[in-house]
């Protein structure tokens, strides 16, 4: 599988593996969990079609502008405010409406919508905890994730490390489907964000939800074209 | 030599020196018109409303002539119910370098049962060096219909100031029924030109605009939005969900994004655009 050589080298670098206590996150952000992420591309599909987004560069830098200026940033200071809040279910609820509302555009929404729901579902049989049971029917994902992860007590950095990996890596896997880059360059381009996934990381370990902030303008105005692309093969 | 432990003062703009603006201002319907019903006008802010206009419509004027850092200033507008009233913006708001602290600007916007409230304003133009922090607070009643528009320009640009540095912090929180239902909060940080060149944030960009329409009916006018931007001669895109219609204008040349608004203006609405807008 593509991801497992990058999972194992951020959480050997970043945390200790010696007694399992991070493996339930390698487990719900594999991309074997059942959250359907490969449907959706977060507008990546419209950057490849307009040309934008045309080799591993310019999907690197593509990648890497949303973990630092853009979505991958905001969701980071989301799953952190529900890490935080997974004991008090009115502050989650607080924190969902507002992870839901940020969204730009209708298949943002559904994006963290579907996949978040999704995620408590498979939660609720495989990895059943309170603060998945007083989530709403439409959750978003980032709060899912860290309402889940602060509910089992894993740590905050592991799981802000792992959520960005997993973002980065389905990105990358849909531009290898998408077709303007390989199965070898697409590791490259993990690799490479790295630095971004860990540096995003650690400010959102640390930040509160007046950090919400982002960037990438453009991002959010190729997730509304999206929705009229003439063939597509992402439901974002 | 002062006391090594003396506190280190960070250098700023003097209270006095700072201005502080307010409007607060409430519209509501009698005998099938709309008006004002009570004003309040503080600091260079002022309320002027057009004589010949067919609705409510009112016009911001900022005496000051533009906003520099330190600044604050406070608007409230309030539409009872079944009321209707539109605000604009005299000119477009200059906000000026700061020294340290950014200019705050604070929109409250309530809108009851059945009214319609809009909030057109022109432009803001950031100069070099501006900081600018906003916040857009909307409170709206279920079935009440809200039109929202924000267009801002990076730059002097016919100066040659094309590549600005300066701080941009705009923070939306939009509510209906009492459910948020829109948020967003922009960050733009040091060098803004540089930052707007990147393809994921605006591939050059030097104008952007956000135009919101929450309304019952406002899903269904997302095909019209997007024939009426066919055209445009800027990078645009159009969503509509939960009842409200997103646009977002990006655009190397601001004037192109006022090019692509004025036909939303004129058609979305079901009425002629502003005067400052035509």
């Amino acid at each position: 599988m593509v991801m497992i050589a990058a999972v194992d080298t951020t959480t050997i670098t970043a945390t200790n593996m010696a007694d399992g206590a991070h493996l339930p996150l390698a487990i719900w952000l594999s991309p074997a969990f059942p959250v359907g992420a490969f449907a959706y591309s977060h507008a990546l599909e419209w950057a490849v079609e307009c040309g934008d987004v045309h080799d591993a560069a310019t999907l690197s830098a593509w990648i890497n502008d949303l973990l630092r200026l853009g979505s991958g940033r905001n969701d980071a200071v989301l799953v952190a405010a529900s890490h935080r809040a997974a004991d008090d279910a009115n502050a989650l609820a607080e924190i969902n409406e507002l992870a839901l509302a940020l969204a730009p555009s209708r298949e943002r929404r559904l994006e963290t919508v579907q996949q978040g729901t999704a995620f408590v579902t498979a939660m609720r049989t495989s990895w059943p905890c309170k603060a998945l049971d007083a989530l709403d029917n439409e959750t978003a994902y980032s709060v899912a994730v860290g309402a889940a992860s602060g509910a089992h007590e894993l740590p905050l950095a592991a799981t802000l490390e792992h959520f960005l990996l997993a973002f980065t890596a389905n990105l990358v896997s849909a531009a290898v489907r998408l077709g303007p880059i390989g199965q070898t360059d697409g590791q490259r381009v993990t690799a490479g964000a790295l630095p971004a996934i860990q540096e995003t990381a650690r400010f959102a370990a640390s930040s509160t939800l007046d950090d919400l902030g982002s960037s990438t303008l453009r991002a959010d105005l190729f997730s509304m074209q999206h929705e009229t692309q003439y063939s597509r093969l992402f439901r974002s | 030599m002062g006391p090594v432990n003396a506190p280190f003062v960070t250098p700023h703009v003097p209270q006095t020196a700072r201005a502080r603006g307010a409007i607060r201002a409430r519209f509501s319907a009698l005998d099938g018109r709309s008006g004002l019903a009570d004003l309040y006008e503080g600091g260079g802010l002022r309320l002027r409303f057009p004589r010949n206009a067919q609705t409510c419509e009112a016009v911001l004027v900022n005496t000051g002539g533009g906003i520099i850092g330190g600044d604050r200033a406070e608007l409230a507008f309030e539409v009872d119910a079944g009321a209707d009233a539109m605000i604009t913006t005299q000119s477009a708001e200059k906000i000026y370098r700061a020294q340290n602290v950014p200019a705050e600007v604070a929109l409250s916007l309530t809108a009851e049962a059945g009214a319609r409230l809009e909030w057109l304003p022109q432009e803001t133009i950031l100069f070099e060096g501006a900081k600018l922090k906003r916040s857009f607070a909307l409170d709206m009643a279920e079935d009440a219909r809200v039109t929202l528009l924000e267009a801002t320009t990076f730059g002097r640009l016919a100066m040659g100031e094309d590549s600005i540095n300066g701080m941009l912090a705009d923070t939306w929180r939009l509510r209906r029924g009492g459910k948020l239902i829109y948020a967003d909060n922009l960050r733009l940080d040091g060098a803004l030109g540089a930052t707007l060149d990147r393809k994921t944030c605006g591939n050059g960009a030097r104008g952007t605009a956000l135009f919101l329409h929450i309304a019952p009916e406002a899903e269904s006018l997302v095909d019209l939005a997007r024939e009426l931007l066919a055209d445009a001669p800027c990078a645009w895109g159009a969503s509509a969900w939960n009842g409200l219609l997103a646009i977002r204008l990006l655009s190397a040349q601001p004037e192109n994004i006022r090019a692509a608004l004025v036909p939303l203006l004129e058609t979305l609405r079901g009425r002629p655009a502003p005067r400052v807008w035509q």
